[in-house]
């Protein structure tokens, strides 16, 4: 695409159809204020100049949209509206999960970790759970949306989206009130390793696991389970949960019976597992911390859990001086590398729920610091993507911004605002390799 | 009063003192007001009931008092009690709840926020 270097006639033709293009470019909130575009004209004509005088590779989507609006409209192209595709699924994008605080409804947004830009969106219910297929095949969410907002009949039913589209190529009903309304967890719902299977958690009246056949269309039954909670699936019919107790404990679904066994109880009482360990459904391997930061990690298969010597991911020194993990979803797993992520900062005991401002990098095979990477905000939720040279993301449910960074480097390369009321939870497709 | 009302608070005490006296409509389980001094207590402390298995005869009634600060409560799924679930008002520290069990059977039941507390009803 080429500028004109100089103010000419042409130029003056160019930037008022960027004008025009910045206006279609930016959508609605634009459109609400065209009746009066002498008050709007400033941004938007500086927006566009901008544009003219950037270098593609450094122009912002906004820019670029308007700059390839104007173009077309200069080459006298007709404006035809359609309905877009998401591009093919990739290890690169993520799903944002906006738990909005507790609202009835909720969104998903889609986004391009390589550009930062949003791709499409998904609605959905009350504290609805996202799930991605690792090999990008589709994605889905297990939701619960009542007949007036929120009160009258209670609907939970599981959703299953092509990927491209984002149309719903599946909508099951679930059992009433089955669904663990709670904070959303991303390990508390899974997908078994060949996609077969929705696995979605119960707590009240009893702990059991609800199997949901994705290819054929149905629920098919409850299975009770002892006091454990979430569900990591190890192949097509065997999943683990950690139990009350201390131990995991092994389901088998096959058969149509369940069979379950316990392993060996792996922590004290008081080693306090978070809520947010770290799991690849590629390899097996489980990563959870507790509270002060120690790191225990399984490899889970079909037969059985085999348990890693545990190691501390603070050093003696910072634990001392009040390093502790915290945010929301505090641990990811880069499979390829055997690398553990996990947000840190200095707090007291009991803020285990707040924003943290670092992430620790650790061998996963050896318990080697590899890096204290300083995100700049207040993070909440961290993942990574499981590319060769993986994103490093970082959500603020605060700043409702996704912030990506490098993962070897910690440098923040671009971030997505407005996302939503309250973003929690980042979900990848693990199909690089 | 008039007739038609006369002949109405007949028939009614006549359906009243008919269930008395059958015990054809009574529930499987009955939610009693207050706590009946023949009943068999059944204790909850430290997450737990004290004593989880508990038989009795038909008839007999239950008292469950919950002896710690954390609240808890006795709730029987759907099918258990009767049709519908039966769930029993949470108990702060020295309250109690009871309740008559009626028929032969065998009672499961739970803490409502406390799945893993669970205790059981034997009734022959």
């Amino acid at each position: 695409m080429a500028y004109p270097p100089k103010p000419t006639p042409k130029y003056l033709l160019l930037l008022t159809t960027c004008l025009i293009g910045s206006g279609l470019a930016l959508g609605p909130s634009w459109a609400q204020t065209a009746e009066e575009p002498a008050e709007e004209s400033q941004p938007a004509e500086a927006e566009a100049g901008e544009a003219a005088q950037t270098p593609a590779e450094e122009m912002t989507e906004g820019q670029r949209a308007a700059a390839e609006a104007a173009e077309k409209l200069a080459a006298g192209e007709d404006d035809e509206p359609v309905i877009l595709d998401a591009p093919a699924p990739d290890a690169r994008r993520v799903y944002i999960q906006d738990p909005a605080h507790f609202a009835a409804v909720t969104q998903q947004y889609v986004v391009d970790g390589s550009t930062g830009r949003v791709l499409g969106m998904t609605d959905g219910g009350f504290l609805p759970h996202p799930v991605a297929a690792e090999d990008g095949s589709f994605f889905a969410q297990a939701s619960t949306v009542f007949e007036r907002i929120a009160r009258g009949k209670r609907t939970d039913y599981v959703e299953v989206f092509d990927p491209v589209t984002f149309q719903p190529t599946a909508d099951i009903e679930l059992p009433e009130a089955s669904r663990f309304l709670v904070g959303t967890y991303q390990w508390m719902n899974a997908l078994t390793t060949d996609n077969k299977y929705l696995l979605f958690y119960q707590f009240s009246p009893a702990p059991a696991v609800g199997l949901v056949n994705l290819e054929a269309g149905e629920f098919e039954r409850m299975v009770d389970v002892p006091d454990c909670y979430h569900i990591f699936p190890a192949s097509p019919t065997v999943f683990y949960m950690n139990c009350r107790d201390g131990s995991l404990a092994r389901v088998d679904f096959a058969d149509g019976e369940a069979e379950v066994t316990n392993t060996e109880v792996f922590h004290a009482e008081n080693e306090l597992l978070i809520n947010h360990p770290a799991f690849s459904l590629r390899s097996g391997r489980l990563v959870w911390p507790t509270y002060t930061g120690k790191i225990f990690q399984m490899d889970l298969t079909e037969d059985q859990a085999s348990f890693r010597e545990p190691f501390e991911a603070l050093t003696e020194e910072e634990r001392a001086d009040d390093w502790r993990p915290g945010g929301w979803q505090q641990t990811a797993y880069h499979r390829q590398s055997n690398r553990i992520f996990l947000l840190v900062d200095q707090r007291d005991e009991w803020r285990h729920k707040t924003a943290s401002r670092f992430v620790v990098v650790m061998n996963a095979e050896t318990g080697e610091r590899l890096a204290k990477l300083e995100m700049g905000h207040e993070i909440d939720s961290i993942n990574v993507s499981q590319d060769a040279e993986p994103l490093l993301y970082g959500l603020s449910a605060g700043d409702k911004t996704l912030y990506i960074y490098d993962a070897e480097s910690g440098e923040e390369l671009r971030s997505v605002d407005q996302l939503g009321h309250g973003p929690q939870i980042i979900t990848t497709h693990d199909m690089d390799s | 009063m008039t007739f038609l009302t006369k002949a109405r608070t007949l028939m009614a005490a006549t359906a009243m003192a008919l269930t008395a006296a059958t015990g054809a409509f009574a529930d499987k389980v009955e939610v009693l007001d207050t706590a009946p001094e023949d009943a068999v207590v059944v204790n909850i402390d430290q997450l737990k009931y004290e004593t989880p298995e508990i038989t009795i005869k038909a008839g007999d009634a239950v008292t469950w008092t919950n002896q710690e600060v954390m609240p808890h409560n006795v709730h029987f799924t759907a099918g258990v009690a009767a049709e519908a679930e039966l769930r029993g008002t949470m108990l702060k520290k020295g309250e109690s709840w009871s309740a008559r069990f009626n028929e032969p059977g065998t009672y499961d039941y739970h803490c409502t926020p406390h799945p893993f507390m669970r205790g059981k009803v034997i009734v022959e």
